[in-house]
């Protein structure tokens, strides 16, 4: 199953797929497409506009960029408009035409980095190079929690654009949603992490009427604790984890339902459409046939990896995982399992503390499934599981999960 | 602006303490190493000051290096906040 080329002859959309978005519901061949100029950036106000722009591009093959309005900011418009492209927004009544027109890339699909490390950058794909899945899929319903042109959302999209069978159903990931998909007969989801956690601590009767099938999880470091919690709801899921990006493409996927990968599946050299993953220091390199257009063949990603027990575990980022405490390095990610692990614990995050005369303390943030723990309990039960340095000294205790637009944690 | 007195801050060091069992004495003049009241501890203080305070404090103060008794730890708070 591909997209084919412009060029070629294009085979039928999965027409008879079925599509539910902001008062929508029906399939891609009833839905209207969203006219838009030949080299597009579109910001979407919501799932249906973002779709209809996607059906356009699916039938014209043009280039396009996909945001959500809310990512709209001067700064950003400014770089769109020197890539060439129209930016258009308000639904289509607000656009803005580059300073010098060009020739257009048929079939391009520009993606943005998630900024987090900088101004959000451009990375190109095409729909081909954004289905990452293929072979043939049993028929399933999935969510689609995440904001329109992110590179997860695409990746969903794509799923339903390309095979048979496959339904979506479009929602905000950042409000309740088990309801509409119980009532779309949902089986199928990806979320963060984080997404997971907060839908298990908020949503969990409404959660009874979703019958998963399958439960993907991806875009932040997947501890063992949330996947055996999601094992637990949900006895009839496949629990898998992936690692992707815009810039990597989707890389790493593991269905054993255990956090990590294999460490045999270092250092094997691309094959297949495979990517290569290897390590250098601390770092996770890939080499991906599903990387982006531009993207170095083998990508640095700036995560780190801990190596435990025959698995590669992804722990954070490098500048953000290690924290010195008075000359001694400790993992934020390992302190976020603990924690995690334990059983009236429903969130955590760890950051380093400025201190003095050790540099850095570790300070945690959590999210009490079980109301009755208290600080004490936390840091009593931390000493029992790490090494002095490691226990957090300061611990937060808030009321809900923190929860951004891309549906990571925002501590 | 607000400040924290000599002994909320000792009350805070005697729960960073208690934390470990242990048990900070009257005495203000009780060596440091005596009572096992270690680095980690200190910054740990620290840090409960500016979580009370609700601002940052600017630990590259000097002084840091003659702390040896509980009186000194007092002290060095003291100072610290007089910066503020």
């Amino acid at each position: 199953m591909s997209f084919e080329h412009p060029d070629a002859p294009q085979a039928p959309l999965t027409v008879t797929n079925r599509l539910v978005a902001d008062g929508f519901a029906g399939t891609w061949e009833e839905l209207e497409p969203l006219e838009l100029p030949d080299r597009a950036a579109f910001f979407a106000r919501d799932n249906l506009e973002a779709l209809r722009a996607v059906r356009h591009q699916r039938e014209h093959q043009r280039e396009l960029l996909i945001a959500a309005q809310s990512r709209f900011e001067p700064a950003l418009v400014d770089d769109l408009l020197r890539l060439g492209l129209t930016v258009v927004s308000g639904g289509g009544e607000n656009v803005q035409e580059p300073p010098t027109q060009r020739a257009t890339d048929p079939g391009r699909i520009w993606l943005l980095t998630s900024g987090s490390t900088g101004r959000p950058k451009q990375v190109g794909h095409t729909l081909d190079t954004l289905l990452t899945v293929r072979g043939k899929q049993p028929p399933r319903t999935w969510l689609n929690p995440y904001t329109p042109g992110a590179y997860a959302w695409w990746q969903v999209t794509t799923l339903a654009l390309a095979h048979p069978g496959t339904s979506m159903v479009c929602v905000d990931g950042g409000h309740p949603w088990a309801e509409i998909a119980a009532e779309h007969g949902v089986d199928a989801a990806s979320g963060t992490p984080t997404f997971w956690r907060q839908a298990l601590l908020t949503q969990r009767d409404e959660l009874a009427g979703v019958d998963f099938k399958q439960i993907t999880l991806g875009g932040e470091p997947v501890d063992q604790a949330v996947m055996d919690l999601l094992a637990d709801a949900f006895p009839n899921a496949r629990i898998s984890w992936i690692y992707a990006s815009s810039e990597a493409g989707a890389s790493i996927a593991v269905h054993d339902g255990k956090a990590g990968f294999p460490v045999e599946w270092l250092d094997h050299r691309a094959d297949e459409g495979r990517p290569a993953l290897s390590v250098d220091g601390e770092e996770l390199l890939i080499s991906s046939p599903n990387r982006g257009d531009g993207v170095p063949a083998t990508l640095r990603t700036g995560d780190r990896v801990e190596i435990r027990d025959g698995r590669v575990h992804i722990t954070g980022r490098l500048g953000s995982d290690e924290i010195n405490v008075g000359g001694t390095k400790v993992s934020a990610g390992k302190v976020r399992d603990v924690l995690l692990a334990h059983p009236g614990i429903a969130w955590a995050a760890i950051k380093a503390r400025k201190a003095p005369v050790v540099g850095n303390l570790v300070q945690a943030t959590v999210v009490l499934d079980d109301k009755g723990l208290t600080e004490d309990d936390i840091i009593r039960y931390c000493t029992e599981h790490l090494a002095e340095t490691e226990v957090p000294r300061r611990v937060r205790i808030v009321e809900e999960i923190p929860l951004k637009e891309s549906l990571k944690s925002d501590v | 602006m607000a400040q924290i007195s000599r002994d909320q801050v000792k009350e805070m060091m005697a729960e960073v303490m208690r934390r470990q069992n242990k048990v900070l004495p009257e005495s203000e003049e009780t060596p440091l190493d005596e009572i096992g009241f270690r680095s980690l501890d200190f910054s740990e203080l620290a840090l409960r000051v500016e979580d009370e305070l609700d601002e940052e404090l600017n630990f590259d103060a000097p002084g840091l290096r003659s702390i040896r008794t509980v009186g000194d730890v007092l002290d060095f708070i003291d100072e610290l906040q007089k910066d503020l």
